[in-house]
């Protein structure tokens, strides 16, 4: 048998092999080793080549074997085999010569069953390796090969050439192994030298003396080989005997390799035993590692759960193996001058816990130490998520995070007892300062399969933390692989350096050269750092990237609410630092679009935990990486990325002039209203009314063709100046032309910008928002929906549950990040279905075309107009019509300062019922504009001129007032014979006064006297001058007993004189007047005669009216029935005299004239009744007999109307009563005054008169006599009997005597 | 030898943090391994791998061997909030299967061993260590806890309020003299 044969299976034992392929060999730096760890080795390398026709195979070999070449050193020990493939590409007849060439293998293009050839390739592949290992054994065994063995901690073979050739006739066949079958090929180690074979007398049987081995122990074979080994000299002595515990360690590997555990077994148990006494701590873990690998390798291949009977865990041992073998790698310091070394123990102490690791979390995973568990261990490693673990894995892999849910991780834990952190404790050992001993690629590796432990545990965060590291290993090798220049590649076929300009570092020239199209790389490193900020709560892809041109802007919702409810989540100086850190990883890639998002996206989640000088650092990091994008043609744009930027939108309403106003059509056919406009305002009987206040929110009217206005407040809540390249208006409806603009908003404040828009054509427009556009990215609408209050109730209620809940803590951890919480809360969930449906927006008219009227000019200075108080004057305002269109209606309406205080007062209707009528007449019967307008002239053609003129009515009080011109094209002719529309629009042109009112006059002491003779007689008695009789001449009547005196008092409080003139005007009575000068200061009273009058009584009675059409004008006066009769007296009465009586003032010397108004003047009582014609009067005069014996009577001479009656003479005192009224019943009282100096017969008082008719005149005497010299007064009253009281005397009488003595 | 306290709410944001440094000696038991670091580049990011393998504090302490080992400013500050934060993961996993509100020595990381200490509230104070000393670890977390308790009676404060109180840190300060 020859020795090649040594570590071969059994013949006909069927059995499986697994191969494993890996893409890159070990570095050669850890060639040294190659005989510590084998399996780390590739062993055989499989070329692979297609050749066509003109390919030469030697040609074919050459390239491989260069290849191989340049991958693993000549001095290597490994690979042990080669084998190249050569495939065929063509069907075609070649001119290869198959198997000419050794090591290279034709595969014809028209091989049927290639998989079933390639396999037996392979299976010749392997068993040219399995021989190879009993070569290198060989050369082991020697006793040279031992002592380069012992050599040092890794030691190395010389390269085959300079080993001593093995003696091969030495060996004679061994059976001797009773426990082992004799087939295996164990005897070499006896027969490989006679030192060997001379310390290991009892061969194989030795070694069952470990725990493991089935024989018997026999301890002699260790006791005396230990002072050997021990008592050797410098290990590094080549040629010494030293301990074959190294050399059974190989051994055992290498049988592990060859699948045949029992030996592997039978050596490593040996092994360990000689190195536990050399104290070669390296060696014995790494001969433990085996043992444990040994002993997943035996359970997988029998398939069975052995040792269940056990009290520990099956797994258990090999557990506690591994456990062993760490500490005594972490324990173990390697001699400080071997740089090496430390690498290498790093190496195997991190793969050591890894085994560990990976063991803990299969049989975790795998529900147990089971055939799943063996799988896992064989075949997939950690890097793949269990499929115990994967059915959960698929919903939380579209969110993004792959979380193993609590609860499976918790079953798997009671079913096996292994606890979550005893595997992250396990595995937390492999991290320390020792990582940085590790070579590049190893680093990777180990942190690698670290967090994907971590990641199938559900530690998240142990898992970003680790993963930081990997980017730092891979960032690492880019930069520095760039730093050294182009013309090495970057390791690793995934980077494709996007844009890199690695002409930068040539000296030939600058153009840049990208090495690399593929750019999965850099995702993939871009990906894993948007996994670690997600950890971290930061949402990196907060601002979406868009490709291309198809930036069609997605519109937003209502997305207030979540800026509302975002609460903080995390660790804010590591959120910080990481962002930091995942923009310098996206800088260096470089990959500018995701510089800028990153920079973005953490700007925007983050910017209120910022620093000023981080949010300014981001922002201009941004600005460049967008501008460096954009420069190298990068196709990809940055989303608009700050939130909402609009906080509202308002049509600024067109300037007045231009604003069009809506009017019913039905206003254009009654031609002059009735009501008057200005009292309509109150007609309105309720306090409150809904649909008034409805009325104001009517949308705003724009007009076609003319620029409006919008404003739009926008908000920067960052603390740098956010710049926006575009802004412009997002509408719908109308076509409107407007252009964008571009803007600076300042750092954190509300800025207000207009933005100027034209609308095209007429109909209704509605805005929605804004689209907004950052430099550089793409443009982004925003809508602002109107909210109802429906809407603002809700959203309220939905604040106001989000508020309360920010307090609390649902949810702790990697839950309480936004993004998982969004979902999760249920107030949020529920509105948010129903607040789509009724979106509004703010919406405006827009109207035709409308004419545009312009003021040319007034006959007003400074739009003043000064007059007195009373006058009239005009003013005229020419207006021209500027538009093309024709104007076809005009219309006047006023305003004046004095109309809105007594608006105000009637509407609070504090006022009595006299006040009111006074207050209302004021408003409509005396406005202080007017408009004199003709209706023929209410048309003006495009571009021509018309004049209106605007009667002007001195009021004092008014200050100002206001001309509003309304105009209109209301008959334009219309495309279509549809229905035309109900309303139309007017514009109004408004001309501001400035209205100066002299008060100059004053009227006052309103007073009326009945008339005597007597009053007259003194003042014409007092003056003879020509104006006196004149007075007079006014003054004088034909019946003093139908007048009244009519008397005022004018009041000049101006600078000039002024000519008062009243005059009377009374139906069937001369007209009469009286005029007066009224010096600057001075006061001057009027009398003038009034005839008596009497209005009917179903008149005076009627209750006083109001001139609006106001309703439930409920009277507060709380008036008596009987004071409320006078009040209405009075009023009538009063109303009466004003319509007779007029005053007028004129300016002396000047042409000014004007109205004097009265009506600031009360009436009293008394004044009543001397204006008003009694019921019956009684007339008294005293009579005489002419001579005694005559009954003839003569009146007594009376001098200026006083009766001069003789002493002690009797007279008669002639009562004459005259019914003026309906037929009533009279008694006549008599008062003679004083009474003590008059005799009278007869009585007084209650004399009964009877009936008198209407018109009927009685009369009576009765005799007295004046007993003294002196001045007396009689008088006398009528009174209807039966109705006492001194209000119903119904008629006076008087007289006045004097006795001369 | 210092302690680093972090007293974190639900949502993983620190409202407070102390870093107490103690006149007791470390009796670090670095493993050899972590000796003899190589340099190996100059790149940021490979300073960030640096920092958080752990290497950096450890050839620090061993440069300033006997000064007092200033920790916590800079770099070593952001790795050991790292830490402080990994550390959550097993915190929340052990929490929920013990109900004990202190979970000592709850996990490992670099030089640093962790203590955590989970109020009813879900408030977690997480204390980074480097020897074992369970008693006074348990005693300051009452402390604290106690202290914490007396400041959440204020109205105002609410689960999410960083503690900036004078008293308080005061209080604390006092308390891991005493303890730690």
């Amino acid at each position: 048998m020859p020795h090649t044969a040594r570590f071969m299976p059994n013949p006909l034992a069927s059995g499986h092999i697994h191969l494993s392929y890996p893409s890159h060999p070990l570095p050669s730096t850890h060639q040294s080793m190659s005989l510590f760890r084998p399996s780390d080795f590739p062993l055989g390398v499989i070329g692979i080549a297609s050749c066509s026709q003109n390919d030469s195979l030697s040609a074919i070999l050459a390239q491989f074997n260069a290849t191989l070449s340049d991958l693993f050193p000549s001095g290597a020990l490994f690979p042990l085999a080669n084998n190249c493939l050569v495939f065929e590409e063509s069907d075609g007849s070649t001119n290869l010569t198959l198997g000419s060439l050794p090591g290279l293998v034709v595969i014809p293009g028209m091989m049927g069953n290639k998989q079933l050839y390639v396999g037996t390739l392979i299976a010749d592949l392997c068993s040219n390796i399995l021989a190879e290992f009993a070569t290198v054994v060989q050369s082991l065994e020697s006793p040279l090969g031992n002592e380069y063995l012992n050599a040092t901690m890794f030691p190395t073979l010389p390269p085959v050439s300079e080993m001593p050739k093995p003696i091969e006739n030495d060996m004679p066949l061994r059976s001797s192994l009773p426990p082992l079958p004799s087939q295996h090929s164990q005897p070499e180690l006896n027969t490989g030298s006679s030192l060997l074979r001379a310390k290991t007398p009892t061969t194989l049987s030795v070694k069952r003396n470990s725990s493991i081995g089935p024989g018997p122990p026999s301890s002699p074979f260790r006791q005396h080989s230990l002072p050997i080994q021990t008592n050797k000299k410098k290990p590094l002595t080549i040629g010494a005997v030293s301990s074959h515990g190294r050399l059974f360690k190989v051994l055992g590997d290498l049988f592990l390799l060859a699948g045949r555990t029992m030996d592997a077994s039978v050596w490593y148990n040996e092994a360990l035993a000689l190195l536990k006494s050399a104290q070669d701590i390296v060696w014995q873990a790494s001969a433990l590692e085996g043992l444990a690998t040994l002993q997943v390798v035996e359970a997988w291949s029998s398939n069975t759960t052995n040792g269940v009977s056990e009290g520990s865990e099956p797994w258990a041992d090999a557990a506690d193996k591994l456990t062993q073998a760490v500490q005594m790698y972490s324990r173990n310091a390697p001699p400080a001058e071997q740089e090496h070394n430390f690498s290498f123990v790093s190496w195997l102490y991190t793969r050591a816990v890894l085994r560990h690791t990976s063991l803990l979390l299969a049989v975790w995973a795998a529900k147990g130490w089971g055939p799943l568990a063996f799988t896992m261990l064989l075949h997939t490693g950690t890097t793949t998520l269990p499929p115990t673990l994967s059915q959960e894995d698929e919903s939380a892999a579209s969110g993004g995070s792959k979380r193993v849910s609590y609860h499976s991780a918790e079953r798997l834990t009671s079913i096996t007892g292994i606890t979550r952190s005893t595997i992250a404790g396990v595995l937390a050992q492999v991290h320390g300062p020792w990582l940085l001993h590790l070579g590049v690629r190893e680093r990777i590796f180990i942190l690698e399969n670290m967090a994907a432990v971590y990641g199938i545990l559900g530690y998240p965060r142990k898992e970003a933390y680790v993963l930081r590291e990997v980017l730092g290993c891979v960032m690492d090798l880019v930069v520095c692989g760039r730093e050294e220049g182009g013309t090495t590649s970057i390791a690793g076929a995934g980077l494709g350096l996007q844009g890199v300009d690695v002409g930068e570092s040539t000296p030939r020239g600058t153009v840049g050269v990208r090495t690399s199209d593929k750019s999965e790389g850099n995702e993939s490193i871009l990906r894993i750092v948007k996994h670690i900020c997600r950890v971290h709560g930061i949402d990196l892809t907060a601002v979406g990237i868009l490709v291309g041109e198809e930036a069609s802007a997605p519109s937003e919702g209502n997305p207030a609410e979540s800026e509302t409810a975002k609460e903080a989540y995390g660790w804010p100086e590591l959120q910080i630092g990481i962002v930091r850190e995942a923009i310098a990883v996206a800088e260096a890639l470089p990959d500018y679009p995701a510089v800028a998002q990153f920079c973005l996206s953490s700007l925007k989640t983050l910017h209120v935990v910022m620093s000023q000088g981080d949010q300014l650092h981001l922002y201009s990091t941004a600005s460049r990486a967008l501008a460096t994008a954009r420069r190298r043609g990068d196709p990809r744009q940055v989303d608009y990325w700050s939130g909402k930027p609009v906080e509202s939108i308002e049509v600024l309403p067109l300037p007045l002039v231009r604003l069009p106003i809506e009017k019913p059509v039905s206003l254009l056919s009654q031609q002059q209203d009735v009501v008057n406009p200005i009292l309509v305002g109150m007609t309105d009987p309720f306090l409150y009314n809904p649909r008034r206040s409805m009325a104001g929110q009517a949308a705003a009217l724009l007009v076609q063709n003319e620029s409006f206005e919008v404003v739009m407040t926008l908000r920067n809540p960052y603390v740098f100046d956010l710049e926006l390249s575009k802004l412009s208006l997002s509408t719908s409806g109308v076509a409107i032309q407007s252009t964008p603009m571009a803007l600076v908003v300042p750092a954190n404040s509300y800025h207000a910008v207009t933005i100027t828009a034209l609308a095209l054509e007429a109909g209704t427009l509605s805005i929605r928002g804004c689209v907004v556009q950052a430099p550089g990215g793409a443009p982004r609408e925003f809508l602002l929906p109107l909210s109802t209050d429906d809407e603002e109730t809700k959203q309220a209620r939905r604040r106001s549950a989000i508020e309360c809940e920010t307090g609390r803590s649902k949810r702790a951890g990697l839950d309480s990040r936004p993004w998982e919480k969004s979902g999760k809360r249920a107030s949020m969930a529920a509105p948010s279905s129903s607040s789509t449906p009724g979106t509004r927006f703010l919406q405006c008219q827009v109207v035709l075309e409308q004419p545009l009227l312009r003021i040319r000019r007034t006959s007003l200075t400074h739009g003043a107009v000064m007059m007195y108080n009373g006058e009239r004057s005009t003013i005229r305002i020419t207006l021209e019509n500027v538009s093309s269109l024709p104007i076809d209606f005009v219309r006047l309406t006023f305003e004046d300062s004095t109309i809105g205080p007594a608006q105000q007062a009637l509407a609070e209707g504090e006022l009595s019922v006299f006040d009111t009528y006074e207050s209302e007449y004021d408003l409509i019967h005396r406005p202080v504009f007017t408009w004199d307008h003709s209706p023929g002239t209410q048309s003006i053609r495009p571009g021509e001129k018309t004049v209106v003129t605007v009667n002007c009515f001195g009021k004092v009080g008014c200050t100002d007032g206001v001309i509003h011109v309304s105009y209109s094209y209301c008959h334009r002719p219309r495309p279509t014979l549809d229905k035309p529309p109900e309303t139309f629009h007017t514009r109004q042109l408004s001309y501001p006064v400035l209205v100066t009112v002299y008060h100059m006059l004053e009227c006052l002491n309103l007073d009326i006297l009945p008339y005597s003779p007597d009053v007259m007689f003194t003042n014409s008695q007092s003056s003879h001058k020509s104006d006196a009789h004149t007075y007079k001449d006014s003054l004088q009547v034909e019946d003093p007993e139908d007048w009244c005196i009519f008397s005022v008092e004018v009041r000049n409080t101006y600078g000039i004189p002024f000519e008062v003139k009243f005059e009377r005007q009374q139906p069937e009575v001369a007209l009469g007047n009286k005029s007066i000068l009224v010096p600057p200061g001075s006061t001057s009273r009027i009398l003038l005669p009034v005839m008596k009058f009497r209005l009917p009584d179903e008149e005076v009675h009627k209750p006083i009216p109001t001139l609006s059409d106001r309703q439930f004008v409920v009277s507060k006066s709380g008036l008596s029935a009987d004071q409320e009769r006078i009040q209405r007296e009075l009023f009538w009465y009063r109303e009466t005299l004003f319509d007779h009586i007029r005053g007028r003032w004129k300016e002396t010397g000047g042409t000014r004239s004007g109205e004097l108004s009265l009506r600031q003047l009360r009436m009293s009582q008394p004044m009543l009744s001397a204006l008003r014609v009694e019921r019956a009067r009684l007339q008294l005069s005293l009579w005489c007999l002419k001579d005694a014996a005559d009954s003839v009577m003569e009146p007594i001479p009376q001098a200026n109307g006083v009766y001069e009656p003789p002493m002690d003479e009797l007279v008669y005192l002639r009562a004459r009563v005259t019914n003026l009224s309906e037929s009533r019943i009279f008694t006549v009282n008599l008062l003679l005054d004083p009474i003590p100096h008059i005799l009278a017969e007869g009585v007084l008082a209650d004399i009964p008169i009877g009936r008198l008719d209407t018109g009927q005149t009685y009369a009576f005497d009765t005799p007295i006599t004046f007993v003294s010299c002196g001045r007396f007064s009689l008088s006398g009253f009528l009174a209807e009997p039966g109705s006492p009281g001194d209000g119903d005397r119904l008629g006076r009488g008087s007289l006045k005597a004097i006795v001369h003595p | 030898m210092s302690h680093h306290l972090f007293l974190l709410s639900p949502s993983d944001t620190p409202l407070y943090e102390l870093t107490h440094y103690s006149s007791k000696p470390a009796q670090t038991t670095t493993s050899p391994l972590a000796s003899n670091l190589p340099s190996w580049s100059t790149s940021a990011f490979a300073g960030t791998l640096t920092a958080l393998s752990g290497a950096s504090s450890v050839s620090q302490s061993y440069h300033v061997q006997g000064g007092g080992v200033r920790m916590g400013g800079g770099k070593d500050r952001h790795v050991i909030q790292m830490i402080a934060n990994a550390s959550l993961d097993v915190i929340e996993d052990v929490m929920r299967k013990d109900s004990l509100m202190y979970l000592k020595s709850v996990d490992k990381f670099n030089e640093w061993t962790i203590s955590a200490f989970v109020t009813p509230g879900n408030m977690k104070f997480v204390l980074l260590h480097e020897t074992r000393n369970d008693d006074g670890i348990r005693s300051f977390f009452l402390d604290v806890w106690e202290l914490y308790v007396k400041t959440m009676l204020n109205p105002f404060h609410t689960a999410h309020t960083p503690i900036r109180s004078g008293v308080f840190d005061a209080r604390v300060r006092a308390s891991a003299k005493k303890h730690l």
